[in-house]
């Protein structure tokens, strides 16, 4: 293979990573670039966006080659973005052969994830907590931890089913609201707004607001506007589904249960 | 009071740090930032400041703190960021937005819904403030360190 091409697809691949698992349009742009340098690459041209990446390196010569990533949303890892920081990092010190850094690439893919009983675990217990912190009472909370790891639960097991995105919010966001109603049918908990709250939190779209912001500060328009219309998306999306269990929790409860 | 909430802040932070598969190492630290949000937004409200500004003062200052992090710690600021924010966003206008939607209370769904927007724009002017200071300040650190 030659260099340019080995350097390039390297360089490719590990702004692909960082786009997939929730960087920012300007560190991926920088990264890339830096990598780029750092292997002597002269002339390069590195275009990023939201779901895509562009680049081409040395287009005059006759080792010319360019590269096109198409990168659909992923899950937030920042742990990966950490890892990729560390390598593009030990990259620029010149540390690091192309393919040396592929291998730790791969490696960075490899690192084992969090178990799944500690991330349902952290999510009722996360839930929980703001549950409290929006006003709710000790019960309240106590009742929030197995709603919010039973919604994690289904978030999983329909994103391992391929649902769309936006249909899984709905469900999500409807199926929590739709336990904290029962949970109050029962006349154990009393505040069914905080525990709605606190279980939708873990949904709710903090992170595509954060990163649309940061694109919007450093000029990337486009991408920031992506990111801002999920957020707003996954917004509306929780809302109807709390709406929709609302409803249903009316025409079934009769007025019994009251939200 | 407000002691118990910031440590219960500092708690749901790190348990949502790791729904984000934060590294291992960091989790105490992602916790510091969403704990020092909640403890700024918290102080302020209690000291009659409205809940707009509060947001704002609280997202400029857990910024500061991820920024400062990340340059103690070498990661990228994103990691203390995202994870810190969650404690601040306005998850309790969303759903009292939808409710009074739904319920038809028109003048309680304008206050709500427009609150939340405001709390949202105030944690993009917070985010951006955070960024403004330049980075030479933050580099200062490492050298201390």
């Amino acid at each position: 293979m030659a260099y340019t091409r080995e350097v390039l697809t390297l360089a490719v691949e590990i702004g692909e990573m960082m786009l997939r698992n929730g960087a920012e349009i300007y560190r991926t742009e920088d990264t890339l670039k830096r990598i780029l340098e750092a292997y002597q690459i002269e002339q390069f041209d590195v275009y990023v966006l939201s779901n895509g990446i562009f680049a081409s390196a040395n287009e005059g010569s006759s080792d010319a080659c360019s590269m096109v990533r198409q990168v659909p949303f992923g899950d937030v890892n920042l742990g990966r973005i950490a890892s990729i920081n560390q390598l593009t990092r030990d990259i620029c010190s010149e540390v690091c052969s192309p393919a040396q850094a592929r291998k730790r690439l791969e490696e960075c893919v490899k690192e084992t994830p969090y178990p799944l009983w500690l991330i349902l675990l952290c999510c009722g217990l996360g839930s929980a907590g703001f549950c409290y912190l929006f006003g709710g009472n000790l019960t309240d909370c106590l009742v929030t931890v197995p709603i919010g790891m039973l919604e994690r639960a289904l978030l999983l097991f329909l994103t391992r089913q391929k649902t769309s995105k936006s249909l899984t919010n709905v469900i999500c966001s409807a199926s929590a609201a739709l336990m904290s109603s029962l949970v109050i049918g029962t006349g154990l908990a009393l505040h069914p707004d905080k525990i709605i709250i606190g279980a939708i939190m873990q949904l709710f779209p903090g992170i595509a607001l954060t990163t649309s912001i940061r694109d919007f500060y450093n000029g990337d328009y486009l991408s920031g506007t992506i990111h801002l219309i999920d957020a707003l998306l996954t917004a509306l999306c929780i809302s109807v589904g709390v709406c929709l269990s609302i409803l249903l929790i009316r025409y079934l409860g009769g007025g019994v249960i009251r939200l | 009071m407000i002691l118990i909430e910031t440590l219960i802040s500092f708690g749901a932070t790190i348990c949502f740090a790791v729904l984000f598969s934060a590294p291992k190492k960091e989790l105490p630290f992602c916790g510091c930032t969403g704990a020092l949000g909640w403890l700024v937004y918290e102080a302020l409200v209690q000291d009659g400041v409205s809940k707009v500004l509060a947001s704002m003062a609280a997202t400029a200052a857990l910024t500061i703190l991820a920024r400062c992090f990340a340059v103690i710690r070498q990661n990228p600021v994103t990691v203390y960021l995202l994870t810190g924010i969650f404690s601040l966003v306005p998850g309790a206008g969303l759903y009292y937005t939808t409710y009074y939607l739904f319920i038809g209370d028109r003048y309680q769904l304008a206050v709500k819904g427009l609150e939340t927007f405001e709390i949202a724009g105030a944690i993009v002017f917070g985010i951006i403030f955070g960024f403004a200071l330049p980075q030479r300040l933050f580099h200062r650190l490492r050298r201390g360190d």
